[in-house]
């Protein structure tokens, strides 16, 4: 509301603008950016803040920024780069205070709730509807990535960086042990039946040197990740609509068992990996399957320097069917969005949410994950050619996942206190994986004390 | 005296303050600021908490392992490195390499080295026809993880603070001893270990205060895994705070720790005043 440069200067850049419309793309950019997009001038920038989680915080600042700034010369970005453990605290700190050092916040998924609820968001299609560019395309989201920044109703968020819970798999460990390629119809009933097959010798060196399966098996908040997978293909929800635990029965004991036993084929210490040590495993080609998020595949698959399999050798799709429920046959997969908010008491709201809408935009997006290889939330930039090969099966899997994930809200808990359930989760059913409690035990410790919450 | 005291303040005293006056609140995370007088609900809380029962009986058996073995190493060493011998300025100049580690590149780099699938530790102790083992996925090979991998942090630190004190060991009583024919043993026993327990005490209390604090290692090198067995307690206090954003909560449990903490720091400086006078 306060921009210092939302004058009459915005309205005749739109009159402009439609006066031009009939003129090539980059003659506009270019009028545009010798106006400064409408914000700033050369003398007196804008200057931006953001909070950014460090694993890609330095790509936005070196790659998405200069891109960005073509278009609006005159607004400076700086991007802090967080590690993840710090990032939830200090949002809420610097949100919360009287002067908010930051315009612009890239909030976790489950985070979203609980930022919203400080009232200090801007909602983006009701408080900055009058700012939005008239082709800034809403319905083009896909509703699972949109969703990740919904929260009672209001929109604080737009989807910038996407990730979906996948499975990758390799070909040549398929071939040696005698089993076809799986399909995105095989069940876990399946899945468990061939994986003895995949625990094998596949460098002939006369014993066991790759196993069936890594994934998250360690005490970390992303470890029920995988059973709550399991638990949405069984056709079952991890909080009802009413906010009760979902898991607490026979198919939360299932699949959480179910994510338990995959230990059996798993490589040697797995009850102690997590992301880096399963990513590991699988890239060395030590193991069948991996179920991890899909934005390592170009490291896994396509860059050299990262992996030793080629792009030929491994498969994504999405995680098993479920085979517990009659008549629901469902993948499972599970949501992980950063998404870009500003700031309530940001004194430059219109600049940040033109740079989010700059991000978040078919342009912006396709750059984005042409350029730096993230995974995009439009259909029509998952649906258009890739700029890069490795993109196609890629996308196509990204796109299915985000269809089911959506039928079977296949995400964390929608809740102000997500991180504390999540948490709980995690705490609870890792004694489980420990053989300290039984599982049942575990899930109904932490369904009472997720009940004590009142999400 | 004023901007001593003032700056005393601010750093030390407010924060303390404030948190003990945060223990007694509910935080409103609307405005992450403390809105509502609980009394003593969050310490009723914290020690209904089976979790943090459960995390303080494992910082517990740390302790008691961890602290004998690194006063015991660093002393022993000590000795060994007293001793004029070729290299001994390297040896000592090297074993400050693990104190200025980050805990989290010293937990990341055994993580890796003790990893049964790729880590080179099982390799080596398999040369030898033991192992494999499960450093990071066993309960029990878990906490001696924690354990090995905080003794070779901090026993460099032991063993300059022994190096030290054995320097100031006035000679002529030893030169007086050999005299009187007393053997090896008879002077460790019975010269320098007593005129060492004053400084063996000290450095015990020292360690003993940077041990109870300890989370990083565990945090990085096993997660507070499996289960809860490497969960101290303090990363279970850090993991309520910036995890759940128990604040609160968070702060009872770590006044409650402050509380222990201080007893039983209080006996052993008790302890040592004892033995000091005993010697």
């Amino acid at each position: 509301m306060t921009d210092s440069i939302r004058k009459p200067r915005s309205v005749g850049r739109r009159a402009v603008l439609a006066s031009l419309a009939a003129m090539p793309a980059a003659v506009i950019n270019r009028a545009e950016a010798q106006q400064g997009g409408g914000f700033g001038t050369a003398e007196k920038p804008i200057q931006l803040r953001m909070i950014a989680n460090s694993a890609f915080s330095v790509p936005w600042q070196n790659v998405m920024v200069p891109e960005f700034n073509k278009k609006f010369p005159h607004i400076k970005v700086q991007i802090d780069g967080l590690p993840y453990n710090e990032q939830l605290a200090k949002i809420m700190l610097d949100i919360t205070g009287d002067k908010p050092t930051y315009d612009l916040y890239a909030i976790d998924d489950p985070w979203v709730p609980q930022v919203a609820e400080t009232k200090q968001l801007l909602e983006l299609k009701k408080d900055a509807k009058t700012w939005t560019a008239a082709d800034y395309d809403w319905d083009d989201f896909n509703p699972a990535p949109l969703a990740a920044s919904e929260w009672k109703g209001g929109q604080y968020g737009v989807p910038l960086r996407c990730n979906m819970l996948l499975r990758f798999y390799n070909k040549t460990h398929y071939q040696k042990a005698g089993l076809p390629e799986p399909d995105i119809n095989q069940t876990w009933r399946e899945f468990i039946a061939q994986a003895p097959k995949l625990v094998q010798d596949v460098k002939g060196t006369g014993g066991v040197n790759a196993w069936a399966i890594a994934t998250y098996f360690t005490r970390d908040s992303l470890t029920p990740t995988i059973w709550q997978a399991i638990l949405n293909a069984h056709g079952a929800e991890l909080i009802d609509a009413q906010g009760k635990p979902g898991f607490n029965n026979p198919t939360g004991v299932k699949a959480l068992q179910t994510h338990i036993d995959l230990l059996q084929w798993a490589p040697p210490g797995a009850k102690a990996h997590g992301f880096t040590e399963s990513l590991q495993a699988f890239r060395q080609g030590q193991v069948a399957n991996m179920f991890q998020w899909g934005s390592v595949y170009k490291g896994t698959a396509v860059d050299p320097g990262a992996t030793t399999l080629k792009p030929n050798e491994v498969g994504i799709m999405v995680m098993p069917v479920g085979s517990n429920s009659p008549g629901i046959m469902r993948s499972g997969t599970h949501r992980g969005i950063w998404n870009g908010c500003v700031s309530r008491k940001s004194p430059n709201q219109q600049a940040a949410w033109a740079m989010l809408q700059w991000l978040s935009s078919k342009e912006g997006e396709y750059f984005h994950s042409s350029v730096v290889g993230a995974f995009p939330a439009r259909k029509s930039t998952l649906s258009r050619p890739p700029a890069e090969a490795w993109q196609a099966p890629v996308f196509k899997t990204l796109q299915h996942s985000y269809e089911i994930a959506a039928a079977g809200r296949m995400w964390r808990p929608r809740s102000a206190k997500s991180d504390q359930a999540q948490t709980i989760l995690a705490d609870e059913t890792a004694r489980a994986f420990n053989g300290d409690v039984k599982v049942a035990e575990a899930l109904a410790s932490a369904a009472s004390k997720i009940e004590r919450l009142r999400l | 005296m004023t901007p001593a005291a003032l700056l005393l303040f601010a750093t030390l005293a407010f924060p303390v303050g404030y948190t003990v006056y945060i223990s007694f609140a509910e935080i409103n995370l609307g405005t992450f600021t403390p809105d509502e007088w609980v009394g003593w609900d969050n310490y009723l809380t914290a020690l209904e908490d089976d979790r943090f029962w459960d995390s303080l009986s494992v910082t517990g058996i740390y302790l008691v392992f961890a602290l004998p073995l690194q006063m015991f190493l660093g002393f022993a060493i000590a000795f060994l490195i007293n001793a004029s011998w070729k290299g001994r300025g390297i040896v000592r100049a090297a074993f400050i390499i693990p104190m200025v580690v980050a805990p989290v590149i010293a937990g990341g780099i055994w993580r890796m080295l003790l990893d049964p699938l790729w880590g080179i530790a099982n390799y080596v102790i398999g040369t030898v026809g033991l192992g494999p083992i499960d450093w990071l996925g066993d309960p029990y090979w878990a906490m001696t993880t924690v354990i090995l991998i905080d003794t070779w942090r901090w026993t460099p630190f032991v063993t300059l603070i022994a190096s030290a004190a054995l320097l100031t060991l006035p000679r002529d009583v030893f030169e007086a001893a050999e005299i009187d024919g007393a053997n090896w043993w008879t002077m460790l026993w019975r010269i320098t270990l007593p005129l060492l327990v004053p400084m063996i005490a000290a450095t015990f209390v020292v360690r003993w205060l940077g041990a109870v604090k300890m989370f990083d290692i565990a945090l990085a090198a096993t997660h507070g895994g499996p289960g809860r067995a490497t969960t101290v307690v303090n990363l279970f206090i850090y993991e309520e705070a910036f995890r759940s954003l128990k604040f609160a909560e968070s702060a009872a449990m770590s006044l409650i720790i402050l509380v222990v903490t201080m007893v039983l720091t209080g006996i052993f400086l008790r302890g040592t005043k004892m033995l000091e006078e005993r010697h």
